[in-house]
């Protein structure tokens, strides 16, 4: 699938312990990501979602779909719920 | 409308007195005008140290630009802007400005309120509280 730039923001980062990497991956859509991310360690388990709420957004779109496609996608980040203003 | 839409994710502060100087030159037809500020707060037990805003700026500022949008086509608006930092801040430090700006009050307040409560759970900005040297990431309110 090639290529994707995977950005982490908030408790996610922190849990996870970098703010972005770089990889190769092989998932057609979020929630198979999310556990071939599990299978490279288990800090990512947290994007499973058991603990918080986790979002997503592919190319800065965000996506409540996790079964939607990520095919061509160069930007996938994760992030928790939103505490602005 | 899309040209009295102003949206700004920064760092530096905003000058009040300034953007209502902007205003005036960008409408005229605008008889009310409302700012909504919020700003960094102290904790119940007076111990904060800072207030530290995290942001993902480029799906930040679009966020803020559709609902602007929204507002813009909901409301009778003459100016929208919204201005909201990241980074360390102190105490009575600036968050967020919001500017509406309508012929009469009730366009321009109603549409304040509803790009407020927006941006509190769909803007992606992440607040951490430090307080007695101990971080605590804050949960929605």
């Amino acid at each position: 699938m090639g290529k994707v730039r995977l950005k982490y923001f908030s408790r996610i980062r922190e849990i996870i312990g970098k703010p972005s990497e770089l990889i190769e991956i092989k998932s057609k859509n979020l929630q198979d990501l999310i556990e071939e991310l599990q299978s490279m360690g288990e800090q990512y388990s947290v994007l499973k979602g058991e603990n918080f709420a986790v979002y997503s957004a592919v190319d800065q779109n965000m996506v409540t779909d996790v079964k939607a496609s990520i095919k061509g996608a160069t930007e996938i980040a994760f992030f928790p719920p939103m505490t602005g203003g | 409308m899309d040209n009295k839409i102003i949206v700004r994710v920064q760092e530096p502060d905003f000058d009040l007195n300034l953007e209502m100087e902007a205003l005036k030159l960008k409408t005229k037809k605008a008889g009310a005008v409302v700012f909504f500020v919020g700003k960094v707060r102290d904790l119940e037990d007076d111990k904060l140290q800072y207030l530290e805003i995290e942001s993902f700026e480029e799906l930040a500022k679009r966020q803020i630009e559709e609902i602007c949008d929204n507002a813009a086509n909901t409301w009778d608006l003459e100016y929208i802007l919204v201005k909201h930092r990241f980074g360390r801040l102190k105490l009575n430090d600036n968050i967020v400005l919001v500017i509406t700006s309508s012929k009469h009050r009730e366009n321009a307040y109603e549409a304040s309120r509803h790009i407020m409560e927006y941006l509190k759970s769909n803007v992606p900005f992440w607040k951490k509280e430090v307080a007695n040297n101990t971080e605590n990431w804050v949960e929605n309110s």
